[in-house]
């Protein structure tokens, strides 16, 4: 977070770079005084658009406010709108959802992810084809991915059905990824995975990349497998890097949104409602303000407490 | 412990490249200690690597202990390499990068036996404080003791060091030349070594290689290499201040071999006379090494280097006579002519 103390520290670093004669001309100013009015314009934009709502909706999380009727007027409510949705089944079930979505694509993703980097770094003829190639998905608007794989997951002409069903023996059109309660959950692990591989792959390459080859020879020299090679120089070499994809991947997934939206709408029933649809559905079709606020926050402190855990992980895999 | 034989070795990094290592034969016996000697890119790396099996050679064979590796994975060589740049592992402290190659699978040892040996080769590199220091928070002298440390925990065959003790300072370095030197006494290890510093070569060395462009051009003792050299070449990689070389007919001598183009004169083939028969000359310069004395001096329009101790009576700009006594004699290819 940004302290008072630090912006203190950004704008004397910035008075100490300035030429003297800059000072001079802008009469009457002290350099730390024209420091500031350069970063002024940030600093205004940061705290109208993040911290300041930021800040109000901490204030609406203790009120009944509806943002429909908001002429009407609303109370202090104290932590009541906390209460209730920590007593709330369906809060419950939507974070469930958003677990199951966030581990499950995580895991399957590290491990492709790895896997296909790591078969890109033996510099194979044409691996750098084959690598903008992978990439592709990556490029490609959510709202695109999510619309096309509507199509890919049509049980009489989607793709997706015609090869499972061709592989698997059964007919095409006996299931429905989107529309099935036991299938829906996993068909956004799929969506998400083909989509996001790609980045945890990119990470994982640089990271791979980053070892130089003689610490190979070095390993060779010593005696080492390729199996030890692999466990105790390639992977905690590339843990930190794997890490810091993770995290992101897991921040951005907790807050998913658009992709699930538009291939499912949280549907069928809510077996596919992740905690921001379910947030936007109490904030902006039910209008409760106050009670979606109050989530919004337990959300955010949620996921703000755990990267922290996380990245203090990180850094003692990146000391050790 | 072992002996390594080269045999017609050649290595070209590219079909079309000039070969790095271009026929090399040799054979250092059990319990040698080999210097390369040579100027940057003259292929010694090179020739540690195909030793090491971290390259393959194009054509000849390698053998460690009358075996033939020339095919082998460097794994199955039993050699360790110090490598020119420090290679450590980062990730690992210093003690598990001095554990590591004890903890191959492949001789297993226990517990207590790898903390026995990581202790002690620690402390012979004066280390042992550093132990728990992650590899990359080390000056670069500490890395490479590090890196020394990792080749003498092991007792392999052959130990394969490319200019190992480079980045280290001079106290040091004289220290870790007579553990290396004692090391190979005790353990009667054979070494393969490279290194730019004459003192190393001379002092450490059992042989000499002094390899140009890929080609060995002698392999002898540092006695041989110094004083009976095979070329100019050979004989411009040994002595401080370095030979001289000199129109035959500069100095009187009276053992020129018929067919010399140049004379190599090393300064104790140098006779510096206040006064004689010599031809004169001036002293232009004296660098003042401490323990001795450069003398630049010049002879009819040539400039040459003389020894003298600290002491010398001579002053910049004071005439002086010069003889010379038994100097090499190189033909015009550069060649050594022996009577
Ligand atoms: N990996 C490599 N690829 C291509 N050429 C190389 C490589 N390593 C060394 N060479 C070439 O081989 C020659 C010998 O190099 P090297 O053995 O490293 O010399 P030295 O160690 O004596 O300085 C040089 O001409 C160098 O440019
Ligand atoms: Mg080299």
């Amino acid at each position: 977070m940004t302290t008072p103390s630090t912006l203190d520290k950004v704008a004397d670093r910035a008075a100490r770079a300035t030429p003297d004669s800059v000072a001079r001309r802008i009469g009457g100013l002290s350099d730390k005084a024209v420091a500031w009015l350069f970063i002024a314009p940030t600093i205004t934009l940061l705290l109208a658009i993040n911290i300041f709502p930021l800040i109000w909706t901490v204030y609406l999380s203790f009120t009944n406010y509806k943002a429909n009727r908001s002429a009407r007027g609303f109370q202090w409510i104290g932590t009541r709108n906390y209460e209730r949705v920590l007593n709330d089944s369906d809060i419950w079930h939507t974070l469930q959802v958003t677990a199951h979505f966030v581990v499950w694509t995580m895991s399957i993703q590290v491990i492709l992810g790895f896997g296909l980097a790591w078969l890109l770094n033996r510099q194979f003829k044409g691996h750098s084809f084959w690598t903008t190639l992978i990439l592709l998905p990556m490029m490609l608007s959510p709202a695109v991915v999510g619309n096309f794989w509507t199509f890919l997951y049509q049980p009489q002409i989607g793709l997706f059905n015609y090869v499972i069903g061709f592989f698997a023996g059964i007919d095409a059109s006996s299931f429905e990824m989107l529309g099935s309660v036991t299938l829906a959950p996993w068909a956004i692990v799929i969506v998400d995975t083909w989509m996001w591989t790609p980045y945890l792959m990119l990470i994982c390459l640089a990271g791979l990349r980053s070892i130089p080859d003689y610490i190979y020879e070095a390993a060779e020299v010593d005696r080492a497998s390729a199996w030890r090679q692999f466990w105790s120089i390639t992977v905690p070499m590339v843990l930190p890097f794997l890490m810091l994809a993770v995290l992101f991947r897991a921040i951005e997934n907790f807050k998913m949104f658009d992709l699930v939206v538009e291939l499912t709408s949280g549907g069928p029933g809510s077996v596919t409602e992740l905690a921001s649809i379910n947030l936007k559905r109490e904030a902006f079709e039910k209008w409760r303000t106050g009670y979606s606020s109050a989530f919004a926050i337990i959300l955010f402190v949620t996921v703000f407490g755990a990267a922290n855990i996380y990245v203090k992980a990180l850094n003692r895999v990146k000391q050790r | 412990m072992s002996e390594v034989r080269l045999e017609g070795v050649t290595k070209r990094y590219t079909p079309a490249a000039s070969a790095a290592v271009d026929d090399v034969s040799l054979t250092l016996t059990d319990g040698g200690f080999a210097v390369l000697l040579g100027p940057t890119g003259a292929g010694k790396t090179t020739t540690l690597r195909l030793v090491a099996g971290l390259e393959k050679a194009d054509s000849g064979r390698i053998f460690i202990d009358d075996r033939d590796v020339t095919q082998e994975a460097p794994s199955t060589r039993d050699v360790t390499f110090v490598f020119q740049q420090y290679s450590l592992y980062p990730h690992l402290t210093v003690y598990d990068n001095l554990a590591f190659p004890l903890r191959s699978p492949a001789r297993r040892q226990s517990k207590s036996e790898v903390e026995k040996r990581v202790t002690r080769v620690a402390e012979m590199l004066r280390i042992p404080h550093k132990l728990k220091n992650k590899a990359t928070q080390l000056s670069g002298g500490e890395m490479q003791r590090v890196a020394i440390g990792r080749a003498l925990v092991r007792s392999p065959s052959v130990y394969l060091m490319d200019e190992p003790l480079s980045s280290l300072d001079a106290k040091l370095r004289a220290e870790l030349r007579l553990e290396l030197k004692r090391i190979q006494h005790d353990l009667g290890a054979t070494i393969l070594y490279v290194t730019h510093d004459q003192v190393e070569a001379m002092t450490m060395a059992s042989r000499i290689g002094v390899l140009s462009e890929g080609k060995l051009v002698q392999f002898g003792t540092p006695r041989q290499i110094y004083e009976d050299p095979d070329s100019i070449y050979v004989a411009e990689r040994l002595g401080t201040p370095q030979i001289n070389l000199l129109p035959v007919d500069l100095l009187p001598s009276g053992a020129i071999l018929p067919g010399t183009a140049r004379i190599g004169a090393r300064t104790e083939h140098l006779r510096i006379e206040a006064d004689g028969s010599g031809v004169e000359g001036r002293v232009v310069r004296i660098e003042h090494l401490g323990d001795q004395s450069h003398l630049h001096l010049e002879v009819a329009g040539h400039a040459l280097t003389a020894l003298a101790d600290a002491h010398t009576p001579l002053a910049e700009g004071a005439a002086i006579r010069l003889t010379l006594s038994e100097p090499l004699c190189f033909g015009s290819d550069g060649r050594r002519l022996r009577a």
